[in-house]
């Protein structure tokens, strides 16, 4: 799997919702993530694709949306 | 040991006026200002010759500003109730409804206006702060008078405010004071929770106690874990109050050990489980820090249970123990008549002494319910299910009814369902617990059968449409379910229920 299908499963499980059609939508405004929300979707990130995220470098504003997510893993890879 | 909280804390503002109370990101309050704020506060309140008796609504987020207007309020002989920034929209009007208060304090902006309410506003709140007054308390909250009052959700969709008294307060301060708990003398103590969460008490009350400094941890930081990690070091904690999910967080940083947060010396732990994994991984970053389990729900006043986490500890309990009980409180285990359970046997904790609420303000139904008479004295059924080990430590065994526990919040299942219910594109719809490997809640899913003649073009956009029905309200965000499965319909008992334990088996399956 690429980035993109990793990252929108994983948030698929995370909130229940298919995001591909909603590349950019606000994943905290609308409610679908939260503090927890967040942390578990970096572990996945790291269980799953092998990355390591540190936390300490989490700003929630470089990861509101599912195509910042894909930008913010790839330039991690 | 102290007799009174109110004069402990007045007294620490007249001998050592410029000690630090407050340290909101490096913006530092002492305790003479927290006297001189609260003290004209209460002379202002005084003044304005409020129904006695009623309670006043503080509303706003973690400042010393709503520290200040606590002590103030009950210097004047009122109790109050906190309500939070981050609540739902409709928190205030709904609490105003239930409680009949005599003033909204609006440390920050109202979201919403409040109906048949004088509501004093922050300019105006920073006015009365700026006066300076000679205060003589004579009215004070004292003994069974309601020092504060906590609402927590209801099954009907109408919260319920439990009343905790200035003899339960002390009771319960006295005890985390006690050799039980081994705080320093000088707390630096984080304040992160809510002030509408009780577990807010366990920081600030013992800290304030103590001539300690309470440390500000907004959740506009909290949120942000780059900025999180950033200002922890800074913040030279020595104890640590949270739920055990916001301490995970924590525990993913590297850098959350003894070498970069050398002075955390306690950690206390109430609101949801703490896990024999979270509490190992803790000891293991703070090898020299004493760590504390706690139990207790908030009709007890914060905690009646507690034990140390020791090395011991978690080798022999794969689940750890809640603790001892508080010395001068019962916990009683009980069966479904009520009837004693053999010792070590699984059934309902009995909860009872000197920091147990006198009950729900306004709801004589629902304290009748919740606290009643039981071999000859007065205790509270917690519909928490536990046993007591021949050690004298207590296990926590999950619920009697449909409430769980997630992320420290209390939530009645019934409760979520009801306001699912009530939303337009909604027929039927229930919601089920998601537990994780360790037992707890980490989600609610909500299974729903949408309503006829509905349409949305995904069901993204009806999960967000229904979110965003629910967030009008005033259901609190932590309420919302966080995932929405969508069926055509629900799975039925034979006694035509729709079958909750069915759908819990297969979302956690």
């Amino acid at each position: 799997m690429d980035t993109k299908e990793t990252v929108l499963s994983i948030l698929s499980d995370l909130t229940g919702s298919d995001l591909s059609n909603n590349m950019d939508e606000n994943l905290f405004d609308d409610g679908l993530l939260d503090s927890m929300g967040s942390v578990q979707l970096l572990l996945q990130i790291q269980s799953e694709m092998g990355i390591s995220v540190p936390v300490s470098e989490f700003v929630r504003s470089e990861w509101d949306t599912p195509n910042k997510i894909i930008a913010k893993v790839d330039s991690m890879k | 040991m102290i007799t009174n909280m109110i004069t402990t804390i007045d007294d620490y503002g007249q001998s050592d006026p410029d000690r630090i109370a407050y340290n909101y990101l490096g913006q530092t309050h002492t305790y003479g200002e927290l006297k001189c704020q609260s003290d004209a506060l209460a002379a202002h309140l005084d003044q304005m010759k409020l129904p006695s008796g009623a309670p006043i609504i503080v509303f706003g987020g973690q400042t010393f500003e709503m520290i200040a207007t606590f002590l103030g309020v009950v210097k004047s002989g009122h109790a109050y109730i906190p309500v939070d920034t981050h609540s739902a929209k409709d928190r205030v009007p709904i609490i105003a409804e239930v409680a009949s208060p005599a003033l909204v304090i609006a440390v920050e902006a109202l979201p919403t206006e409040v109906p048949d309410v004088s509501v004093m506003q922050a300019d105006e709140l920073t006015e009365v702060f700026s006066q300076s007054v000679q205060y003589e308390m004579t009215h004070a909250v004292s003994g069974d008078e309601t020092y504060y009052i906590i609402f927590t959700s209801g099954t009907t969709g109408k919260p319920k405010g439990v009343q905790i008294s200035h003899s339960n307060l002390v009771s319960y301060v006295n005890w985390m004071l006690s050799d039980d708990f081994k705080l320093p003398d000088q707390p630096r103590t984080l304040s992160q929770a809510p002030y509408a969460f009780d577990l807010s008490v366990m920081d600030w009350g013992p800290t304030m106690a103590k001539g300690g400094t309470l440390v500000a941890l907004p959740k506009a930081v909290t949120d942000n874990f780059k900025e999180l990690f950033e200002d922890l070091p800074q913040m030279n904690l020595n104890v640590w109050v949270s739920t055990p999910s916001f301490i995970e967080i924590c525990l993913l940083a590297p850098e959350f050990d003894a070498e970069h947060l050398p002075d955390l010396a306690v950690f206390l732990f109430c609101g949801e489980e703490l896990t024999n994994g979270t509490a190992a991984t803790l000891r293991a970053k703070f090898p020299q820090a004493r760590i504390y389990n706690t139990y207790g729900p908030t009709e007890t006043t914060v905690a009646v249970t507690g034990v140390e986490i020791t090395a011991d500890i978690l080798r022999d309990y794969a689940r750890l123990p809640i603790g001892y009980v508080k010395e001068d409180m019962t916990i009683d285990v009980v069966d479904e008549d009520l009837n004693r359970v053999p010792a070590g046997e699984k059934g309902e904790l009995l909860i009872s002494g000197p920091s147990m609420s006198k009950g729900y303000l306004n709801n004589p139904d629902k304290t009748a319910k919740a606290f009643i008479d039981w071999n000859g004295k007065r205790v509270y059924r917690s519909g928490d299910l536990g046993y007591q080990l021949e050690n004298g430590l207590f296990m926590y065994d999950g619920r009697t009814d449909f409430q769980i526990k997630m992320h420290g919040y209390r939530i009645e299942l019934e409760e979520v369902d009801h306001y699912l219910n009530r939303v337009p594109y909604v027929k039927q719809a229930v919601t089920v617990p998601h537990y994780n490997k360790n037992h707890m809640v980490d989600k609610m899913i909500a299974w729903v059968v949408p309503a006829e003649n509905v349409h949305f073009d995904s069901e993204l956009d009806m999960t967000k449409a229904i979110k965003s029905e629910l967030t009008k309200g005033d259901m609190m965000p932590y309420m919302i379910p966080q995932q929405f499965v969508y069926k055509q319909s629900l799975p039925i008992t034979p006694n035509g229920k729709v079958d909750v334990k069915s759908i819990i088996a297969e979302v956690n399956n």
